[in-house]
C-alpha cells in the first residue's frame, strides 16, 4: 500500500517489487485529484484515459521485463508544455481552448522514459507572476495554508505536489518560477543552467531565460527525472550541444571542503526575519556537513529586479505578438476588419498582467526608449552574469533564501505591482546569468515552508543535487506534508 | 514621468486597446514600473557589451533541408476561422 507522498524513488522500488502497479498509483493519484482540486485548483485538466492507458502499457512493459527508474510512475505537466490532443491553455483565455499536434520535448522525453502524465497544472498566465492569481482559470490555493498562495509561476504544480496528487510535476522558472513556489510549498526544485533543458514546445515567456525543470520531494528525485529531462535537441538551437552526466551517481559524494558562499545582499532588508532565521540555521547545517561557509557579496542584487522586469516584459512583449486570432487561439466575436480582429482578440484574450507586461516590453523596445531601458539592462545583465561569475570562481556554489518570505495571503490588496515583482529578488540572478539553481525545504516559520537556494556554475547540476541531497539525509524538513484532512473528509 | 497619450500610443502599437476607464490607472502603473527602472541609471555600463544570450553562445543554424514536424491538419484544427488550407481574416480589399 503505498501512501500519497511517496517518493519517485519508493515507488520505483515498489513497483519493481510488484508491490503496487501503475495503474493503482494512477487511479488513487485521479480520486486525490478529484477530491482536492476542487479547493486546490492546482490542475486545470485531467487526461484520465491517457493516463490509465499509458499505466496499463506501462505495467505492461515492466511485465516484459522493461527496466527504468520512472517507468509506470505518475506526474502532472505545467500547463505551459505542449501536449498532443491535450488542451494546453498556458492558463490564459487566449489559448483556452488551444489543442497542441505535437508534443513539447521534456513531454516526450518523460513520456519515454516511461512517466504518466496525469494532465495538467494551472499557472500564472503565460508564466508572469509570483503568486499564480494571474491564472484565467483562477487561483491556485497552497496545500499549507489554502488562505494563502502558493507562489508563481509555477504554483500549480508546486501545490499538486506538496499535496501528494503527484510526486512529480514540471515547472517552468524564467524569473524563479520554479523555486519560489517549490520554497513556499516546501518542495524541492530545479531549475537548470539555460540551454540544459530543451524549450521546443514550451510556450515562450521571455527566451533568453526561460528553462524548464523538475519539481519533486526531494533532489534524489530530481536527479532521476532531470536525467531524462536534459540534453541537446536539434529543434531548440538554443539547447546546448553538451554530454549529460547521470545526475544520480554523484548524491551520496561527501560535501566535506566544498565551499558556500553567502551573499550579505541576501540577507537585507527584503529579507523576512524568520526566514532569515530559518535558512541561516539551514546553512549551519551544511557546515556540520563539513562545508566550509564563505561570506560572499554580490552588489548588484537590487538592480537585478530592474534589469529583469526590462528584459523579461521586452522578450514577451515580442514573444506575445504571434497571438493575433488569426491562426490559432482567442478570436473575438464578429470583427469589423483586420486591425479591430487584432485589437478586441488581445485585448480581450490577455489578462491584466500580461497586457502590463506587453506594454511596459513594447515601450522599452521602442526607438525612443530602447538605448535608455533595454539596451542599458542588457548591459547590466552583463555586469550582474559577471559578478555571479566572479564569486563562483572562489566558491563552489552560492546559498541564500529563495524567496523573502513565506506564503502571503490571497488577494493581498496591500502589495503594489513593484512590491510583487520584489518577491523574485533572490531568484532573478541566476535567470540573468544562466546558472543553475535549487530550492530545498529548510524548515517552517509559523507553520509554513521556508526555502533554500542553492546556485551553482554552468552546468553545475550534479554538485547542485549533491548538497542538496546530502542536506537531506541529514534533515526531514522535506518529508513534512501539509495537514489536509480537513479537504480529504 | 508618461503621459496617458503615450502609454495609448504604445497600447496602439501592441495592438492592444485600453478604455477611458482604465487610462488614469494603467499610466499610473507604467510609470510605477519605469520609476522601478531608475536604478539601471546607477549602473557605470561604459565598454560593457550587452548580453543577450546568458551562455553568449552563437545560435546554430541546422542544415537546409525540409523536414516535416507536425501536420497540416492538426495545425489547421486550431484555426479560429479557416477554409480549405487557409486561414480566414476579415477582407482586406474592397
Amino acid at each position: 500500500m503505498t501512501g500519497p507522498f511517496e517518493t519517485i524513488s519508493s515507488l520505483a522500488r515498489q513497483l519493481d517489487a510488484r508491490h503496487v502497479s501503475s495503474r493503482e498509483l494512477v487511479e488513487d493519484a485521479i480520486a486525490r485529484t478529484e477530491t482536492l482540486n476542487s479547493t486546490l485548483n492546482a490542475v486545470v485538466s485531467l487526461d484520465k484515459p491517457g493516463a490509465l492507458a499509458a499505466a496499463d502499457q506501462a505495467d505492461q512493459a515492466r511485465a516484459d521485463g522493461a527496466i527504468s527508474p520512472l517507468l509506470g510512475v505518475p506526474m502532472l505537466h505545467k500547463d505551459i508544455f505542449c501536449t498532443r490532443g491535450v488542451k494546453t491553455s498556458c492558463a490564459s483565455k487566449m489559448l483556452a481552448d488551444f489543442i497542441p499536434p505535437y508534443d513539447a520535448t521534456v513531454v516526450k522525453k518523460l513520456h519515454d522514459a516511461g512517466m504518466v502524465s496525469l494532465g495538467k497544472c494551472n499557472m500564472d498566465e503565460f508564466a508572469m507572476g509570483s503568486s499564480n492569481e494571474t491564472s484565467f482559470f483562477g487561483a491556485v490555493k497552497n496545500p499549507w495554508d489554502v488562505d494563502r498562495v502558493p507562489g508563481g509561476s509555477s504554483g500549480g504544480s508546486a501545490a499538486a505536489v506538496a499535496a501528494g496528487l503527484a510526486p512529480l510535476a514540471t515547472g517552468t522558472d524564467t524569473g524563479g518560477s520554479i523555486r519560489q513556489p517549490a520554497a513556499l510549498c516546501g518542495i524541492t526544485g530545479l531549475k537548470p543552467t539555460y540551454g540544459r533543458v530543451s524549450r521546443y514546445g514550451m510556450i515562450a515567456f521571455a527566451s533568453s531565460m526561460d528553462q524548464a525543470g523538475p519539481m519533486a520531494r526531494t533532489a534524489e528525485d530530481c536527479a532521476l527525472v532531470l536525467n531524462a529531462m536534459a540534453g541537446h535537441d536539434p529543434l531548440d538551437s538554443t539547447s546546448a550541444d553538451i554530454s549529460v552526466p547521470d545526475y544520480s551517481a554523484g548524491l551520496e559524494k561527501s560535501i566535506e571542503g566544498l565551499r558556500v558562499g553567502i551573499p550579505k545582499e541576501f540577507f537585507s532588508s527584503h529579507l523576512n526575519d524568520g526566514v532569515a532565521a530559518t535558512v541561516s540555521a539551514a546553512v549551519k547545517e551544511l557546515e556540520a556537513a563539513g562545508a566550509v561557509i564563505v561570506d560572499v557579496s554580490l552588489p548588484s542584487t537590487d538592480l537585478g529586479v530592474s534589469t529583469y522586469y526590462v528584459i523579461a516584459p521586452a522578450e514577451a512583449s515580442a514573444n506575445l505578438s504571434r497571438y493575433d486570432g488569426v491562426r490559432y487561439g482567442y478570436r473575438c466575436d464578429s470583427p469589423s476588419d483586420l486591425q479591430d480582429l487584432y485589437l478586441r482578440s488581445r485585448t480581450e484574450g490577455f489578462g491584466e498582467e500580461v497586457k502590463r507586461r506587453i506594454l511596459i516590453g513594447t515601450f522599452t523596445l521602442s526607438a525612443a526608449s530602447y538605448d535608455q531601458y533595454f539596451m542599458k539592462a542588457q548591459q547590466v545583465r552583463r555586469l550582474i552574469a559577471e559578478e555571479y561569475q566572479s564569486v563562483l570562481k572562489d566558491v563552489d556554489v552560492i546559498a541564500g533564501p529563495s524567496a523573502p518570505s513565506t506564503a502571503f495571503v490571497l488577494n493581498d490588496g496591500s502589495k503594489s505591482i513593484t512590491d510583487m515583482y520584489m518577491e523574485d529578488v533572490f531568484t532573478i540572478g541566476a535567470n540573468l546569468a544562466g546558472l543553475p539553481a535549487i530550492s530545498v525545504p529548510v524548515g517552517l516559520v509559523d507553520g509554513l515552508p521556508v526555502g533554500m537556494q542553492l546556485i551553482g556554475s554552468r552546468f553545475g547540476e550534479a554538485q547542485l543535487l549533491n548538497i542538496a541531497h546530502q542536506f537531506q539525509i541529514r534533515t526531514d524538513w522535506h518529508s513534512l506534508t501539509p495537514d489536509l484532512e480537513g479537504l480529504t473528509g | 514621468m508618461t503621459d496617458a497619450a503615450t502609454v495609448r500610443d504604445v497600447a496602439a502599437l501592441a495592438r492592444l486597446t485600453i478604455s477611458d476607464q482604465d487610462i488614469e490607472n494603467a499610466t499610473a502603473e507604467f510609470n510605477q514600473t519605469l520609476a522601478l527602472f531608475d536604478a539601471l541609471s546607477t549602473a557605470d555600463t561604459t565598454d560593457v557589451a550587452p548580453m543577450i544570450n546568458p551562455l553568449d553562445s552563437a545560435q546554430r543554424l541546422r542544415t537546409d533541408r525540409i523536414e516535416t514536424l507536425v501536420d497540416r491538419a492538426g495545425l489547421m484544427q486550431n484555426a479560429p476561422a479557416s477554409e480549405q488550407d487557409y486561414f480566414l481574416v476579415p477582407r482586406v480589399l474592397d
